[in-house]
């Protein structure tokens, strides 16, 4: 049956001879979606993108994209566009016959229009006659964001598409690709080994580790599900309280802390621990991250 | 899916594999051409002065077909070869699996790009041989069946170009592909008549080559070039219909096989 899913990964297994590289892996990305799939080194993130774009072959389970099967139809290319996490060498070719090939290759004629917004938008254009070793780290990652999108895919794979890229270069390459998403309606399956990066841009995240999809659910329930918020009031120095709220966890000198529910007002645990206003020198909060629950979900292996 | 979708991408691969060799010219042109003439000034002019056919044929005008015919089949070879060795260091050869390029596609197109540069050396060797032959005859020899010579051309430099694909997929090293270079094509190539007849050969030498499928292009060629030649041309048209369809098999099947992954 035919599906408007952008993508379906369906009971996905990878092995490598007798090593699982994937087991039995299921979820699916929503239409317009950032899904984010996490997990330390090795754990099958680069072997399930491998699969979906067939450059490897499933040992089990099936992958579809917008409803059709990748290894029977053609035509789930053509919604594809993939962005590999190894840097691409096109030997003798610029930047510009690169992209011009590459929209030929998917059967794109006169696509010269789409190359110069692509050039312009990831900010090749003044490079667009040399050759890709004469390009900086950066400049590279982006020709190949600029070649995965060139024939205006529906869905974008992105394995790592950030790393060695500076912070700045960084910010400009998600803007751009939030705003694909806006205009042209773009799904993405993102890699990445930046937490902070994911938590900001994923609507929903997918943890692997050792070939299993462990967790997976919409980024802020997974935060609040799996971390607390902590707020401290900080006293003026001298000032003598006890305090015994129901959330109150420890004083350390002139600091209580105290862990709150995600939805709790901070007003009301304030009018409720009896402190005035005068008492108080400062309030912290603190709230969970992606971080920490990559660390209780996953462990401590390195992502 | 129409035909502009089927054709499109064979025409964009196709048209890289042709500017990729001819952005190193000098490499695949030019170096070929002077390793050519070199043979037509070692062996046909200086040499060939003492060698008096049986068929009473000038040694140079004999030599040049088989040297046309070698530098079509070798370059043909090397441009597949080459280039799909190239992309799996640079990992461009992943590219070609995750488009919309089927292995018909992507063999035909590199193919092409092969037969391509074949014929630019073959094209080039014989007027650079042509010149040779001016300068020892007087005169220039004009091909005695111009469609025979293209025809065997355009076939053996197919087949070549897609044995480069077939060997270029399956090689897992440099050593493998140099391997199949030196020990397979380049003695077919030698052995295969291009500086000699095989009626100067005793006779088991001569069966011995006729197992040998290059034999029959080159003396294609030079039925196409002087109208003499060691195989009856019908023979050789045959087997190189077979030999073409044998090569492209084979390709394919490797090319459906084989993962695309970088080295």
């Amino acid at each position: 049956m035919s599906s408007n899913l952008p993508l379906e990964v369906v009971d996905l297994t990878k092995m490598y001879g007798s090593f699982k590289a994937v087991d039995a892996v299921s979820f699916e990305i929503k239409s317009g979606e950032i899904f984010g799939l996490l997990g330390p080194n090795g754990a099958g993130k680069t072997s399930i993108i491998s699969t979906i774009v067939t450059l490897e072959e499933p040992t089990k389970g099936e992958v579809k994209v917008f409803g059709n099967n990748v290894r029977k139809s053609k035509h789930s290319k053509f919604e594809l566009g993939f962005v590999p996490q190894e840097i691409i060498n096109h030997g003798f070719f610029s930047v510009e016959e690169i992209l011009q090939f590459h929209s030929g290759y998917y059967g794109v004629k006169n696509n010269q229009k789409r190359i110069e917004y692509l050039l312009n938008k990831l900010g090749l254009f003044e490079h667009k006659d040399k050759k890709v070793k004469q390009l900086s780290g950066g400049m590279k990652r982006r020709l190949l964001i600029a070649k995965a999108l060139v024939h205006k895919p529906r869905l974008l794979l992105l394995d790592e598409p950030t790393a060695g890229v500076d912070i700045e270069l960084r910010e400009s390459l998600w803007s751009f690709v939030t705003e694909l998403r806006e205009e042209e309606g773009l799904s993405i399956l993102l890699t990445t080994h930046y937490l902070e990066e994911a938590e900001q841009l994923c609507d929903r995240i997918g943890f692997l580790s050792r070939g299993q999809l462990i967790k997976t659910g919409p980024t802020e329930e997974l935060i609040e599900g799996h971390t607390s918020r902590f707020m401290s009031i900080i006293l003026k120095p001298g000032t003598a309280v006890q305090c015994s709220h129901e959330f109150f966890i420890e004083q350390k000198d002139d600091v209580l802390t105290f862990k709150l529910p995600y939805q709790y007002p901070v007003g009301e645990l304030l009018a409720s621990t009896s402190l005035k206003l005068e008492q108080i020198q400062d309030i912290k909060i603190r709230e969970g991250s992606l971080d920490d629950v990559f660390r209780q979900v996953v462990g401590g292996g390195a992502l | 899916m129409n035909a502009e979708l089927r054709f499109r991408p064979f025409l964009s691969l196709t048209r890289r594999e042709i500017k990729r060799f001819l952005k190193v010219i000098v490499q695949t042109i030019v170096a070929p051409l002077i390793n050519s003439s070199l043979y037509l000034l070692i062996f046909g002019v200086s040499l060939g002065r003492n060698i008096d056919l049986q068929s009473g044929q000038n040694y140079l005008v004999f030599l040049l077909p088989g040297l046309i015919m070698m530098g079509c089949l070798n370059n043909s070879f090397a441009n597949t070869s080459s280039s799909i060795v190239g992309s799996k260091f640079a990992g461009e050869l992943e590219d070609y699996k995750v488009v919309t390029l089927n292995p018909w596609q992507i063999l035909l197109a590199l193919s092409t790009g092969g037969v391509m540069r074949g014929l630019m050396v073959a094209f080039l060797t014989l007027l650079v041989g042509e010149g040779f032959i001016y300068y020892e005859v007087g005169h220039f020899v004009m091909p005695e069946n111009p469609f025979t010579l293209l025809y065997f051309l355009f076939v053996g430099g197919l087949c070549f170009a897609s044995l480069g694909v077939s060997v270029a997929f399956w090689a897992k090293n440099f050593d493998q592909m140099s391997a199949v270079g030196s020990f397979v094509i380049l003695p077919l190539i030698y052995l295969g008549g291009v500086f000699y007849s095989i009626d100067t050969l005793p006779p088991f030498w001569r069966s011995v080559s006729e197992f040998n499928p290059i034999l029959y292009f080159i003396n294609g060629v030079r039925y196409g070039f002087i109208g003499e030649s060691d195989v009856p041309i019908l023979t050789a048209t045959i087997l190189s219909l077979v030999m073409l369809s044998v090569f492209f098999s084979i390709s394919f099947f490797v090319l459906k096989k084989t993962n695309f992954k970088r080295w």
